[in-house]
């Protein structure tokens, strides 16, 4: 069906001509100079702030309506105003992620014709989760309607919220198991899913039958369409009291206002220049069912990030030399890859109101086709795309970082996010029906340290600064699984003078069920995907999971005999207490479904370091001691720290003479152990030279190389390899993934 | 009017001073002021309100024989929990969840903070616990959410955690499992095991269960409400105890009443004694619903400055905000509590400067009313916000409390002098001294944008009302370019909370939680067997309520009950809460209504997109509020006269500190301000228990109800 709307004629051609203005000026729609503002510099702060009030109340009419927990319990959601060219004006709190990747959706459909075909009217309300439109994941779904202010469009209102379950080839939202677009769930690309303000029944019934929890989805629509129109009211109260022309005008100036405050602040905040970072993450799933034979079994990102920050302030990040896109979940799109940006960049320096597109607009990623970051097969799964973004922009925050210690404003380093693994079930719940859901309690990691105090504990991701990880009795609602712990990992956030923040364990036992199918994702378990800053040590890398089948924890509970609560200092626990099938599985689960009586563990990750943990003040080591952040043996051999009494009968305390000779024994040793940059250099050289690398690092190296002539062209040069140098491919890739 | 009989006594103590308003039978009101005695309530509720019998001219026996009703309200609970300084208490929980008094859900790391904050990752941090790791002992056993036993309790292990917080002498012992408010009996039987180990050791130690403080799904919150219930509430019963065998001393016949968070009147034998803890603020918020119809703005902000804390609340078109999981000190509760945010901000509190780094710091510990701030000579030695509005003269100090406290100025000079201004090595002492005052108002100014930010609010609809005993003290500084559409305060500011509290009627919440599910095409049987329950739960609610209302005095012709349910979309997690239309269900039709009621609620508040017909409803709680209405105070209303005060209102000329000069300020007594006088800054404004302080270049004038409406200059 062809409709044709002359509200909407010519909105292709206004988006084209204003990104032409902003490529002929360097400002939002060619506004040079923001004429509301100086006209009246009260009234400007005024009015945003109305639109921005509207936007958070929004987001709370939405957290009423829905049922999942991750949008009722822990806020998995935003809602954002747009121009009528799709440009964030005014945004909630919450996922701040969203706020372009629902931009680059309202564009698509503009640039795709959506004014024709299928038309674009009052009451419309349109639906995307297809990350090469605009989104990160199947299952963030975002909603937006137009504004239409008599007869023209004067904007959009959007939202968006993270499912719990996306009726993939596993169940729950993130799909770990998808290795092409074709297993990730349910798709909505850029559907009119709703007429006359109400969402089409048959949209409904879709949706009904194709998820394994439809009611998540469902009232998540209704909650973030319910959003969408108490914005709609509030830019029209306001456009009743300011005018059309007006608000037009100002609600541009927002945007360019955000642009030029982006700019101000990182030129405020950070010394201009280069900087560069590195991370990796590593991917184990050699051996487990249900991989296609299509990608590495494992596998070793690269993941090198450039920064360039410009005298005017404009922030350039490269990723040339990222790996190419693989055949699993991880891959990114360039919405996601923005996405990764804004939330970073609203936690550092948008933080303080006029937060919108302006920001985006102040900043450029360089993302290279056909890497990880900018697949050319839109066949690719991003199902779980963070995993790659979390260290990214993680290695980001560092960087920035960098900016903020060089600068002299050391109260604002922070050595950032990093990746932490999640849980999705599904199966037969408690109820004796069918279920699905992801865990969200993973939005409560650990933090990075800072430099002036330890991460945070348990409180932290970088996609939501908003940590929550909910309560045990809204989980356990809705899965059958009965939480026999959830503490706190000692010692799992980074050592230094300040230590990044812990993360938590949880341990199950299944309950009334025949059989939960448990999943868990974005493992990297061999290398460090996370770093310290100024001497801090990484946090350690994603800890395996500890599996009882058959346990005997009923038998031990009816004889009143201990029972393990998470795997213990020594990791031993589970296997000290309980009887039954053990096992211990590295990267992600995937595994024939469990059932009544089986026990599961799943740990988070910490944050970084920062500063040399030889300095950390003894007196923050024993509280940690004490409160259980970290272990006496870690304090003794990271921090060279000496004790005196006993934790048992609660006389611990620290020696401090021995201490301090210990520690001027252990800087002593340091100093022996070291050798110069160029001794080392030449030692590694001819490793380098000669590949003498671990498979996947040689794999690393020779796809970055192969993809980058640039990455390539700085490879030889650091290291003094002669020009053409290049490792071979020696094996076939055997299809077996064996 | 003196021969007017008082019905209604309402006191009101806060941090630094008790309050007691008495409202008669044609709903006039006098108010008394005395020192708050943190020791012993009692003895400043007394003083309080002998003084406000003085005023009515009426001796203290005769007042208490004459009213019907003491309602006593206070904010002394509430800083003992923000000042830390509460009881040493231990927690037995379910093995493996222990240290979920440190994680806090990772939210309390977050969640009072404002918009702005909340973003800025680097500010996050957890607050302080109540309760010490160590002292936090986890028992094995496993409730479900059916009620279902997954693993048993081990009770060797209650035994052992029991002995060893007894062996720290811990004051009071708290339990909490999780689901324990859908099957109580493992917490039944630990308390049991803790109680026979009490009896043997002859301890006197407390023991606090979840199931009966806070019965209510959410672990986190049910465990902030018990131990916040253990932590601050024990010495406040103690306290009203006191004060009601002191009020039945003097002649009163009745129990002593007190607020519960929702803004209902309730006995001071209410089991639950944190659910009163933030009553005093709420009265504020009360009066303010009572003054919006008066000033026909029904948008309003109340700010309430006391000595030691800063209270702030929203009435939002004439709704009183209600938080169903308040943060309270930053912590978590499932309490429905008219919403307020608090910060410890206050007259009282201590300013310092730190002699190693210069730092300069406001609080959080405040002086008190006992000893008080240095210039009430009574010992104290550490400077506070008081003294420094002593120093630049905008205290009187012959008149402060009426001139019964007399206010040593230079003493408070030398001594602010010597550890602060010498400190940071600056000569001019009164710069210094107003520099700790903007500190003050600009951090109380903070919290009112991160209120309204928080709450995506505009300032400019929305009028701001100040009070508390500092609030017009303070008023012209953290009111400045916030941008309200008005400012009002009070002659009785000082007395507002309390005056709130007496336009509350008594009201009693009982409800249980439940779980009943309607499916949209239930078979009708099933239909009436929903019936019967819904009205045999509201039948035993009523008889609940009734008995405990008779028992506080009231005649059952006298009650009026409202049946309520918390109803939700099956598969929800938010309810809304109904009023019933009807007092019983006597047919599915009738069912229905209230089905139909809910549906329009949910659509008014959600709009109509998010009615998702096709799914059934829930029934998650269920409860009664029986009512009586009580006599309310009238505020008198007077025809505007001339703008300039009578000449007996004047009362000469002081020198103030204003923006780093002396300025000539002129001086006038409050309660000879008449409706339509105006007065310019600089100036001050002077009553027996407040100070209103107006700026050079601002404005005050008295509307025809005699509010103060303060007008900063263009």
């Amino acid at each position: 069906m062809t409709e044709t709307n002359s509200m909407t004629a010519g909105l292709r051609k206004r988006l084209e001509e204003s990104e032409v203005l902003l490529a002929e000026t360097g400002c939002y729609d060619g506004i040079t100079t923001l004429e509301c503002r100086d006209m009246d510099p009260l009234k400007f702060e005024t009015i945003h702030m109305k639109l921005r009030a509207g936007c958070v109340s929004a987001r709370e009419i939405a957290r009423r309506i829905s049922a999942s927990p991750g949008v009722r319990e822990v806020g998995e959601m935003v809602a954002a105003i747009y121009t009528p060219e799709g440009d964030a004006i005014a945004i909630s709190n919450g996922i701040m992620v969203h706020v372009h990747t629902m931009s680059r959706f309202i564009k698509w459909m503009i640039k795709n014709g959506y004014e024709h075909d299928p038309g674009i009217n009052p009451g419309d309300i349109f639906a995307n989760n297809d990350a090469f439109i605009g989104t990160v994941q199947v299952p963030d779904v975002m909603d937006v309607v137009p504004i239409f202010h008599e007869d023209e469009l004067v904007g959009w209102a959007g939202a968006v919220c993270h499912e719990l379950e996306a009726g993939g080839i596993t169940p729950g939202g993130d799909v770990a198991l998808a290795q092409e677009r074709f297993g990730e769930g349910l798709f909505i690309c850029a559907e009119k899913i709703g007429l006359n303000d109400k969402i089409r029944r048959d949209y409904v019934i879709r949706c009904e039958r194709n998820l394994r929890m439809p009611i998540y989805w469902i009232l998540d629509e209704q909650a973030k369409v319910a959003a969408c129109f108490s914005m709609r009211d509030r830019v029209l109260e306001l456009i009743e009291d300011v005018g059309v022309d007006f608000y037009k005008k100002i609600s541009k100036e927002f945007i360019e206002e955000g642009r030029r405050t982006q700019l101000a602040r990182v030129r405020q905040l950070t010394v201009p220049g280069t900087y560069r970072s590195n991370t990796f993450y590593g991917h184990v799933t050699k051996g487990k069912p249900g991989f296609q034979p299509l990608g590495d079994p494992d596998w070793l990102y690269s993941i090198p990030l450039k920064m360039d920050i410009k005298l005017d302030g404009k922030i350039v990040v490269d990723f040339e030399g990222a790996q190419p896109w693989g055949y699993h979940s991880m891959n990114c799109t360039p919405a996601g890859m923005d996405g990764g940006m804004f939330v970073t960049l609203t936690q550092h320096m948008n933080f303080e109101g006029l937060v919108n597109d302006g920001a985006w607009l102040a900043t450029q990623l360089k993302l290279p086709r056909g890497t990880w970051t900018n697949p050319d097969s839109e066949f690719c799964a991003t199902a779980t795309s963070w995993a790659l973004l979390l260290p990214a922009y993680g290695a980001f925050q560092r960087m920035l970082s960098r900016g903020f210690l060089a600068r002299g404003f050391l109260e604002e380093v922070f050595v950032g996010q990093v990746n932490s693994p999640m849980i999705e079930m599904g199966g037969i719940s408690q109820y004796g029906k069918p279920f699905g859901i992801a865990h969200f309690e993973c939005a409560a990691a650990g933090s990075g340290a800072l430099a002036i105090k330890d991460g945070l504990d348990t409180a932290y991701v970088g996609w939501n600064p908003e940590s929550d990880m909910g309560n045990i009795e809204i989980w356990e609602l809705d899965m059958p699984m009965v939480y026999l712990g959830r503490s706190i990992l000692p010692n799992s956030g980074g050592a230094g003078k300040y230590r990044g923040g812990n993360a938590f364990m949880s341990t199950w036992v299944i309950n009334k069920s025949p059989e939960v199918r448990i999943v868990t994702s974005e493992h990297s378990s061999r290398v460090f995907d996370n770093a310290g800053m100024c001497g801090g040590y990484p946090a350690p890398t994603c800890q395996k999971h500890r599996v009882v089948r058959n346990s005997n924890i009923n038998q031990r509970a009816e004889q009143r005999k201990p029972l393990a609560h998470s795997t213990g200092l020594d990791q031993k626990d589970l296997e000290q207490f309980y009887q039954g099938n053990q096992q211990i599985i590295e990267g992600p689960h995937i595994t024939a479904p469990m059932k009544e009586g089986d026990i599961f563990t799943h740990s988070y990750n910490g944050g970084g370091g920062y500063g040399d943990p030889l300095e950390r003040d003894p007196v923050l080591i024993l509280d940690d001691i004490i409160q259980g952040h970290s272990s006496q043996i870690h304090g003794e051999r990271v921090h060279g720290i000496r004790f005196k009494g006993s934790m048992d009968d609660e006389t611990l305390e620290i020696d401090f003479l021995q201490t301090q000779k210990t520690r001027k024994r252990l800087r002593s040793e340091r100093l022996q152990g070291a050798v110069p940059v160029m001794k080392w250099f030449e030692a590694e050289k001819i490793k380098v030279k000669q590949g003498d690398f671990a498979p996947e690092v040689l794999k690393m190296y020779r796809a970055a190389m192969d993809l980058s002539e640039e990455f390539g062209r700085e490879f030889r040069a650091f290291w003094q390899l002669e020009n053409g140098f290049a490792y071979p491919e020696k094996e076939q890739k055997d299809i077996n993934n064996e | 009017m003196k021969t007017a009989r008082p019905v209604v006594a309402g006191i009101d103590a806060g941090g630094t001073m008790t309050d007691t308003i008495l409202v008669d039978e044609f709903g006039t009101f006098t108010i008394g002021k005395a020192a708050t005695t943190p020791q012993l309530e009692s003895i400043g509720f007394l003083e309080s309100a002998i003084e406000a019998s003085d005023y009515r001219g009426i001796a203290i026996e005769d007042m208490f024989a004459s009213v019907e009703v003491v309602l006593y309200t206070g904010t002394g609970m509430l800083n003992v929990l923000l000042s830390r300084s509460g009881r040493n208490i231990g927690l037995i929980t379910n093995k493996g969840i222990e240290d979920m008094v440190l994680m806090g859900r990772g939210l309390q790391s977050w969640g009072d903070y404002s918009y702005a904050d909340r973003l800025h990752a680097v500010t996050h941090h957890h607050p302080p616990p109540l309760v010490t790791r160590r002292n936090t002992h986890g028992v094995t056993g496993r409730m479900d959410h059916m009620g279902d036993e997954i693993i048993p309790l081990y009770e060797h292990e209650v035994e052992q955690a029991v002995n060893t917080l007894l062996d720290k002498e811990v004051e009071v012992i708290c339990i909490c499992f999780l689901f324990s408010q859908v099957n109580p009996s493992h917490e039944i039987l630990a308390e049991g095991i803790a109680r026979t180990i009490l009896t043997r050791r002859e301890a006197k130690t407390e023991l606090l269960s979840s199931h009966q403080v806070r019965p209510v799904i959410r672990e986190q919150s049910r465990l902030n409400s018990l131990l916040i219930e253990a932590y601050a509430t024990g010495g406040g019963r103690k306290q009203l105890k006191s004060i009601e065998k002191v009020a039945r001393e003097n002649g009163y016949r009745y129990g002593v009443q007190t607020l519960q968070s929702f803004g209902g009147l309730t006995s001071i034998n209410h089991p639950n004694l944190h659910e009163t803890m933030v009553s005093g603020p709420i009265g504020g918020v009360l009066g303010a619903r009572y003054i919006s119809q008066i000033i026909e703005n029904d948008s309003l902000v109340v700010s309430d400055l006391g000595g030691t804390s800063f209270d702030m609340g929203i009435i939002s078109k004439g709704q009183i905000r209600i938080d169903q999981e308040p943060l309270i000190g930053r912590f978590k509760l499932n309490l429905p509590l008219i919403a307020m945010d608090t910060i410890g901000a206050g007259a009282g509190m201590h300013v310092k400067v730190d002699p190693l780094t210069k730092k300069v710091s406001l609080g959080p510990e405040s002086a008190g009313s006992e000893p008080g701030p240095i210039c009430f000579d009574k010992g104290n030695l550490v400077p506070t916000i008081c003294d420094c509005n002593a120093i630049l003269g905008r205290l009187n100090p012959d008149y402060f409390l009426g001139g019964k406290v007399k206010l040593n100025v230079d003493l408070a000079y030398e001594k602010f002098k010597e550890t602060c201004a010498d400190v940071l090595e600056v000569d001019n002492v009164y710069d210094v001294a107003e520099g700790m005052i903007n500190m003050l108002d600009s951090e109380a100014g903070v919290a009112l944008r991160r209120m309204l930010s928080a709450q995506g609010i505009h300032p400019s609809e929305y009028t701001l009302l100040s009070y508390g005993g500092s609030g017009p003290l303070h008023l012209g500084g953290y009111s400045r370019g916030i941008g309200f559409k008005d400012i009002i305060t009070f002659q009785f500011a000082a007395a507002f909370s309390a005056f709130g509290c007496t336009t509350a009627d008594f009201q009693k919440r009982f409800s249980r939680s439940v779980h009943l599910d309607i499916p949209l095409e239930a078979p009708f049987m099933e239909l009436q067997e929903t019936v019967l329950t819904i009205n045999s739960i509201w039948g035993d609610l009523k008889s609940r309520a009734l008995e405990q209302m008779v028992s506080e005095g009231h005649t059952a012709d006298q009650i009026g009950f409202q049946p309520f349910l918390l109803m939700r979309y099956t598969g929800q997690l938010e309810d809304v809460e109904v009023y019933s239309p009807i007092d019983t269900i006597n047919s599915v039709n009738e069912l229905n209504r209230v089905i139909e009621t809910f549906r329009n609620i949910y659509k008014n508040i959600n709009r109509s997109v998010s009615d998702y017909g096709q799914t059934s409803v829930s029934v998650m709680e269920m409860g009664m509020i029986a009512s009586v209405e009580k006599i309310k105070p009238r505020l008198k209303k007077s025809k505007l006269g001339k703008s300039k005060p009578e000449e007996r209102a004047y009362k000469g000329l002081r020198e103030v500190y204003f923006n780093s000069k002396w300025e000539k300020t002129q001086l006038w007594e409050m309660d000879e301000i008449l409706p339509g006088n105006e007065i310019r800054g600089p100036a001050i404004i002077e009553h027996p228990a407040t100070t209103l302080v107006i700026h050079p270049g601002d404005e005050v004038f008295m509307n025809e109800w005699s509010m103060l409406h303060y007008r900063h200059q263009e």
